[in-house]
């Protein structure tokens, strides 16, 4: 099997890998199982999308599924992870053409569909951390950080920076992901608008709830908490299923933010970062549309615009 | 008269764009919704157009409602009194447009006259008299509805801008195939909102 070389790709796998290191040591081998059984069937289905029309299995189905498997319950069961992966590489991105044509973000795609799918199955799926998962109680239902703050509790910043609380597998380590993130942007490999615009987003949205005293509106400390961050620097800022333009990532991002807080403070879900990001995805071209007609100043009739149109071809 | 649901009118008319779009989460309307959003103007056009008739038809339609079909005791003719309020209101907004903007009419072309078709439009005047809403949320919810309508050909037709240019597509899933699983990842993005404002 030989796979297309994409370095962009690659930056963004070592970047992932400190946070990797650190789930084995949070989970242990349930991290271990949980990535095999994603990257043989991510790999797997996107082999055989590529094999009907002779193409070579990208590089990004790598991240696809490095992304994906960190992002559930240490205890979702295998067969679920797999079936996710399967959607997710088929329906996200092999029936739209492979890398680069998806309009949405597989990762996302995937890990959407199973929250919505298998809700209650994964909200039991959380378990104990720490010293590589020896001894940790199978599928104890382990308050995550959200869930205590929502019941009106508290949850010490120090746990939170260091990510030593229950949650989905690798989502929890902050300082890990602002390594990566700085990594990221070093290498210019994610866009800090999007980044930028995203954090500004829903840290303004939830002081916003608070300064309005909303009833249900979380503390800002719910930021560090469920995987806000982690969706913020590794999916919204997928090039492929964000807008084009550079202008726009700042719409996109703060469109991103802003839903993600609203649906985690007042839906019937958990965490609101998937959807709010398939919800980015949905709005990235009509956003990349709006930037391009406020470039251009606006034409006075509909024959107008077709004129300079035609002339453009013309001369190409 | 009525004990209409205590909504508030702003959370109403979010509902009716958000956690119910009439066509993300009810799939009422979807074949000029399939149809249309191939042209990205022609969008626009039928997006405005659909807002108006669903916001007018459902302030018409719970006029007849509460002052015809109730006094008279004639729920059962109901639905055809309903589907003959939307074309009346239909082909006066379609004289409309021709005398004010012969342009627009000209671009909306068969599609204006199949509104009273659109099953979204029907549908929406139907929850509003299940919902028993009083006049007011009526009104909100229709335009809402509309608006919700209108968002989501604008976003599919945008979506539809590149999709259409790509060629890698299986060729059985060229067009309306790919639409359609574009249109259920939409729908899924929409799931979020499920539960945060309540309209039943």
């Amino acid at each position: 099997m030989k796979f297309l070389k994409q370095p962009m790709m690659r930056k963004v796998l070592i970047a992932l890998a400190p946070i990797y290191l650190f789930s084995i040591w949070m989970y242990g081998l349930r991290t271990v199982a949980a990535a095999a059984v994603v990257f043989v069937f991510g790999i797997g289905t996107e082999w055989l999308f590529e094999r009907t029309r002779a193409g070579k299995v990208s590089e990004a189905v790598l991240v696809t599924c490095a992304l994906y498997a960190i992002a559930f319950p240490p205890a979702t069961p295998l067969w679920i992870l797999a079936v996710g992966i399967v959607f997710a590489v088929a329906m996200a991105k092999g029936v739209y053409g492979g890398f680069g044509r998806n309009i949405f973000n597989p990762a996302i795609a995937g890990r959407a569909f199973v929250y919505i799918s298998f809700a209650v199955v994964l909200s039991r799926a959380y378990t104990e951390f720490g010293n590589f998962g020896i001894g940790a109680a199978d599928a104890l239902s382990s308050a995550t950080p959200l869930a205590i703050m929502r019941a009106g509790g508290e949850v010490p910043i120090g746990r939170l920076l260091l990510g030593l609380r229950t949650g989905a597998i690798g989502e929890g380590m902050v300082l890990l992901i602002v390594l990566a993130a700085v990594y990221l942007m070093v290498t210019k490999t994610a866009s800090w608008r999007i980044i930028l615009a995203t954090v500004l987003g829903g840290t303004l949205t939830n002081a916003l709830l608070l300064v309005l005293r909303v009833p249900r509106a979380l503390p800002m400390e719910s930021l560090l908490a469920g995987s806000f961050l982690f969706m913020a620097v590794f999916m919204a800022t997928d090039p492929v299923s964000a807008p084009k333009r550079q202008p726009s990532h700042y719409a996109y991002g703060a469109l991103i933010g802003v839903t993600a807080v609203l649906i985690r403070t007042f839906s019937a879900f958990p965490e609101g970062t998937s959807f709010a990001i398939l919800f980015g995805n949905t709005f990235a071209s009509l956003i990349d549309i709006a930037v391009d007609s406020l470039k251009k100043p606006s034409r006075p009739s509909a024959g107008g615009s077709a004129a300079p149109s035609e002339t453009k071809g013309g001369t190409q | 008269m009525i004990d209409a649901p205590s909504v508030g009118l702003v959370s109403l008319f979010l509902a009716s764009i958000l956690t119910s779009n009439v066509l993300l989460a009810n799939f009422l309307g979807t074949c000029s919704f399939i149809s249309i959003s191939k042209d990205f103007r022609s969008s626009m056009g039928l997006g405005i157009a659909v807002t108006m008739v669903i916001g007018i038809t459902s302030a018409v339609c719970w006029a007849v409602l509460y002052f015809v079909i109730k006094p008279l005791g004639i729920e059962y003719l109901s639905f055809i009194i309903f589907i003959i309020v939307i074309a009346g209101v239909v082909q006066m907004l379609e004289m409309i447009i021709d005398r004010f903007s012969p342009s627009l009419y000209m671009a909306l072309g068969i599609f204006l006259p199949l509104i009273t078709v659109n099953c979204a439009v029907l549908g929406v005047i139907l929850f509003m008299q299940i919902r028993k809403y009083n006049f007011p949320q009526a009104v909100v919810f229709g335009f809402g509805s509309g608006a919700g309508w209108w968002l989501a050909i604008m976003l599919l037709a945008s979506i539809r801008k590149k999709l259409d240019a790509n060629t890698a597509v299986p060729a059985g899933l060229k067009g309306t195939g790919i639409t359609l699983i574009t249109i259920g990842f939409m729908a899924m993005a929409f799931v979020g909102f499920s539960g945060m404002i309540a309209v039943q």
